[in-house]
Order: C-alpha cells, then sequence, then structure tokens
C-alpha cells in the first residue's frame, strides 16, 4: 500500500530537475571557478595552466588591494556606525506604542527595492550642480562638493546610500526579537527603579546579545557581497577609489577579458568571506554566547 | 510635563528618520511632475506648479520603460514560479518519500550552496551561459534565477513539509492516491503559506536583480528594469523629469506589492535571511 511512495521513478523525477540546475550552476560552476583560476585564460584561445601565478598576481595587484580595503570600509562603516545606529533605532522602535507599525513599515520599505534603482535615485541627490545635497549646502552657503565625483567623497557617499538601504531591514530583525522578549522582566525592573536606558542597556541589550551578533554577521556578509550598488553609482571610480573586491572581479573578467584571473580571485573572494566568518566565530560570537545566561 | 517630553523625543526622532527614508521618494515624484529641469533645479522639493503628467507617457512608450517592465514582469514571475514547483517537488521527495538515506545525502549537498556567497560564481556562470550558447537572450536569466532560487527554497519548504502529519498522508494513501497525487492535491495545498512566502522572496530578488542581466543581456529590447533603467539614465542624464519618472515606474509596482503584503514580505524577506 505504501508503495507509490518508494516508487524510485516518481522519486528521481521530482528530485533530478532542480537537481540538475542546483549542479549546473553551483557545482560545476564551482569546479571550473577553481580550475580555471590556475591558469591563463581569455575565453578565446585554450586556456594555459600556470599554477599560481594568478594568486602571487593577486598579492602584488595594488588596485586589488584598494578593492579590498573598501569591502573592509564597508565592513567597520556597518558594524561600527551602522549597527550601534540600529540598536538604538530598533529600541526607540519598541518603546512606543502609537505608529510602531508605521515605523517598521517605512524603515523596512528601501530594502526590498532594487539596488540599482536606489544607485540611480541617490546619484540624483548627489547631482554636482541640482542635487539636494548641494542645494542644501548652497542654502548655508557652503561650497558645492562633488559628492561622487569626489576621491575623497565618493566612498562615503555610497555608504552612506547603502546605509540608507539596508538599515531599516536590520531594525526590523532586532525590533522582533525585542518585541518576543518576556515583559515581566523589563517590568519588574521599572518597579525596582531602573530609568528606561539603564533597563535597555542592562537588561534588553544583553537579552537580544545572540540576535545582534546575526546582525554583525549577516553585515559582514553584505559588505562582502557588495556590488551592484558601486556598478551603478561609480562603477568603481573616480580612479578606483570605490572599486570594491566584487566589482573589480568583474571588471576583470568582462572589460578586460583575463578570465582565469578574475577566476582566481572569486576564489580569493570566497575564502577571504570564510576566514572572515571563521574568525567572528571564534572571536566574538563565541563569547557573546557565554554572556547569554 | 517632564513625562510628555519623554513620550514625544522618540517619536520625534523616529519621524525624522521616517523623513529620510520618505524625501528621496517625495523629491522624485514630484520631480516626475515637473515640467522641466529648471523646475526641478529650482526646488527640489517643490510641490510642481502644474501636474505634467505627459513624462509618464514619454518614459513608457518612447523610452521604452514598458519592454523593460514586461521583460522584468515575465522574467522574474516565470523564474520564480519555476523555482517554487521545482523546489516544492523536491522537498516532497526528500522528505515524505521513502529514500531516507539517498534524500539526507542530496539534502546536504544542496545545502552546500548556501555557504557559497552571491556574485562569487558570476564569472563561471558567464562562462557557462556563453559556452550553453543563451548569452543575450531570456534564458540567460532564467536558467540562473531558478537555479539560484533552489538552495534555500528546499530548505525552506522542506522544514515546512516535514511538519505536515504522516496520519494525513497515510490516510490519502489508503484512499488510492499515488506520491504525486499526494504531492499535487494535499501537500502543495497544506503547504501554500510557505510557499507563498518563497514565491515573494525570490520574485523580489529577480525582479531587483542587477548584475546578471546587466552582463548576460546586451539587446536593449531584451533588458529588464534595473538594467534598463542604468542605461536609460545615461541616455537622458540632462532630463530630470524623465529619470524620475523611469524610477517611480520601477519602484512602484514593488511598492504596491508591499502595501498589500507587507507582513509576509517582512517575515519572508527576514526569515530568509536569519534561516532558521
Amino acid at each position: 500500500m505504501k508503495n507509490t511512495m518508494k516508487n524510485p521513478a516518481v522519486y528521481w523525477a521530482f528530485v533530478l530537475p532542480s537537481l540538475a540546475l542546483y549542479f549546473l550552476f553551483f557545482i560545476y560552476t564551482l569546479l571550473t571557478s577553481v580550475g580555471y583560476g590556475f591558469t591563463d585564460w581569455n575565453a578565446l584561445e585554450p586556456a594555459r595552466y600556470t599554477g599560481l601565478a594568478n594568486f602571487r598576481q593577486a598579492f602584488a595587484d595594488s588596485d586589488f588591494w584598494v578593492a579590498v580595503k573598501n569591502n573592509l570600509y564597508f565592513i567597520l562603516f556597518s558594524v561600527f556606525l551602522q549597527v550601534p545606529l540600529i540598536l538604538f533605532f530598533s529600541l526607540l522602535i519598541s518603546g512606543v506604542k502609537r505608529l510602531q507599525g508605521l515605523y517598521k513599515t517605512t524603515v523596512f520599505m528601501p530594502s526590498i527595492l532594487s539596488t540599482s534603482i536606489i544607485g540611480i535615485l541617490w546619484g540624483f541627490l548627489y547631482h554636482p550642480n541640482d542635487g539636494l545635497f548641494n542645494k542644501v549646502l548652497e542654502l548655508f552657503g557652503a561650497e558645492p562638493i562633488m559628492w561622487l565625483g569626489d576621491t575623497k567623497w565618493a566612498m562615503v557617499s555610497i555608504l552612506i546610500t547603502n546605509a540608507w538601504q539596508w538599515m531599516g531591514f536590520y531594525i526590523v530583525l532586532i525590533l522582533a526579537a525585542i518585541i518576543s522578549l518576556p515583559k515581566e522582566i523589563n517590568e519588574a525592573a521599572a518597579i525596582d527603579g531602573a530609568s528606561g536606558f539603564q533597563r535597555a542597556a542592562r537588561i534588553t541589550v544583553p537579552l537580544i546579545m545572540p540576535i545582534i551578533s546575526v546582525v554583525i554577521m549577516l553585515s559582514i556578509a553584505g559588505a562582502m557581497r557588495v556590488v551592484d550598488i558601486v556598478l551603478v553609482m561609480t562603477n568603481g571610480g573616480p580612479a578606483g577609489a570605490t572599486e570594491v573586491m566584487a566589482s573589480y572581479m568583474v571588471n576583470q573578467g568582462t572589460r578586460y577579458g583575463e578570465y582565469g584571473y578574475a577566476m582566481a580571485l572569486s576564489i580569493l573572494i570566497f575564502a577571504i568571506a570564510l576566514l572572515l566568518t571563521a574568525l567572528y566565530q571564534i572571536t566574538f560570537a563565541r563569547k557573546i554566547e557565554r554572556i547569554d545566561y | 510635563m517632564p513625562a510628555a517630553i519623554r513620550k514625544t523625543v522618540p517619536h520625534v526622532i523616529l519621524l525624522a528618520y521616517v523623513a529620510v527614508i520618505l524625501i528621496p521618494f517625495v523629491i522624485v515624484v514630484f520631480s516626475s511632475l515637473k515640467e522641466s529641469n529648471a523646475e526641478v533645479a529650482a526646488h527640489p522639493l517643490g510641490f510642481p506648479k502644474e501636474l505634467f503628467f505627459d513624462n509618464y507617457v514619454k518614459a513608457w512608450k518612447q523610452a521604452k520603460i514598458n519592454v523593460y517592465f514586461f521583460n522584468s514582469l515575465y522574467i522574474s514571475l516565470s523564474a520564480s514560479v519555476a523555482g517554487v514547483l521545482l523546489a516544492a517537488a523536491t522537498a516532497f521527495a526528500l522528505t515524505r518519500m521513502k529514500f531516507a538515506r539517498t534524500s539526507k545525502w542530496i539534502y546536504q549537498f544542496v545545502l552546500i550552496g548556501m555557504l557559497i556567497p552571491g556574485n562569487v560564481l558570476f564569472i563561471s556562470q558567464y562562462i557557462l551561459i556563453k559556452d550553453l550558447h543563451l548569452l543575450d537572450s531570456p534564458w540567460a536569466l532564467l536558467l540562473p534565477y531558478t537555479a539560484g532560487a533552489i538552495p534555500f527554497s528546499v530548505l525552506l519548504i522542506s522544514a515546512f513539509m516535514r511538519s505536515v502529519p504522516a496520519e494525513l498522508e497515510e490516510a490519502a494513501i489508503v484512499d488510492g492516491l499515488s506520491s504525486p497525487g499526494l504531492f499535487f492535491r494535499i501537500i502543495l495545498p497544506l503547504t501554500l503559506p510557505a510557499l507563498v512566502t518563497v514565491f515573494i522572496i525570490n520574485y523580489l530578488g529577480n525582479w531587483n536583480e542587477y548584475l546578471l542581466s546587466n552582463f548576460f543581456i546586451s539587446t536593449d529590447r531584451l533588458k529588464t528594469l534595473p538594467t534598463g533603467m542604468v542605461g536609460f539614465r545615461d541616455a537622458y542624464q540632462t532630463n530630470y523629469p524623465l529619470i524620475c519618472t523611469g524610477i517611480v515606474f520601477s519602484v512602484l509596482p514593488v511598492l504596491v506589492l508591499y502595501a498589500f503584503l507587507q507582513q509576509k514580505i517582512i517575515e519572508g524577506l527576514t526569515a530568509g535571511s536569519v534561516k532558521g
């Protein structure tokens, strides 16, 4: 009677189509990345095995290191500026009764929009002559700034746009954790005379440390992945000032036809991402787990 | 008095944040209804002198936003529907059918996909699509979008299908349903909420996708909104109202969807990122 659940023809008919697609686009491509990463290949002539030459080239490639540094800026900016702000705003939202739904819905909204459209929209706000920011500066009599055209400002401008897009997403994540905490703890503390700030700092934040840790992890992962916003807003410019690892890799492949080198870079990016994740898990995440009662 | 202040201060701060989120949209909507650059430049935040709807007609037809729009629509829709159905079928076979050991291996194998950060495989996927001679065709996006959703969708749908009680399944089989019948008539309807969540996540991801569609498609009439809009911006750089109209066209469908399904979307996307 249960034979129909043991029918191998049905089983494989259900499993194979996804498995084939998955294999082709994840496993096969991963293997080709690793394979071609050790070759000199322009996708026209046959690949030539060059051993570790691509990796040596990457370590000596100062442009790539600028890109690595910019990814690092993304990480530092998200972890040390965005996360505290995210925490601050989620505590504020969790504390109000009225309009809570409105705040939550509004701050979350940018994270469902296309990064490329947001890049266009903010490019408009950053416009050197007629953008909002320079209009405001003009109002105060300040000199206009070439937001995306000045090597000093371009990176900051992109970081701000990125924060604008993603902060609400994390706020909602943390907010959900705060709201699901049992109310009794906070009420007891309030009766004992703890101020709102004390309750937030001594009770709520320690209790939601695990989800804060998740948010930090996701921010690091997001910072490693970032590429669309750079391609749309500056395409790595001016003079490579905003190039990130992924945009550098993409350009090496699609613009210069250095496919072997680009694949070696993609392996490096993967390795750096794994390394950072492991490093974070070992140094901080574990400690957080221990504090967590 | 102090109590009243203590209650107002958070709202003042939060409303300021809400303003920071909304002002760019207000500027875009106002600018899209203005007649000229001069009017936009004079007061970015000023209400348009008279509502100038010509930009919408012009952007839609003349600037081919309608083409990008429908490309985005059918590619995102078909890839997400295909992804959900394939993943649901796989999840059903893995969690409900009696091939426990094989299923365990396949499941672990699919999970590897979750470890690989997005865009790391971009270059080799580009080569793959090129070798399949699919560059510059809708398939260049349909296939990777569908495939890209599989690991996460299988994971989420499997978790949901495991919770369907075995009695239900047994009763259906006693009543004479075959395993495909069970899948289509019992399990799919029962797991519909999870399927909708996965569909929404995939749909938004596809609708917003930029990297692949920028490099896998070069013919203008095959482009999707995110890439078409970038080309549009570069072509009409000096026409602010028209660019803003384009932005409105690309953002509006997502916002309408969000207005109706915000709870579902927020739940789905946050659950998707934390993944249990």
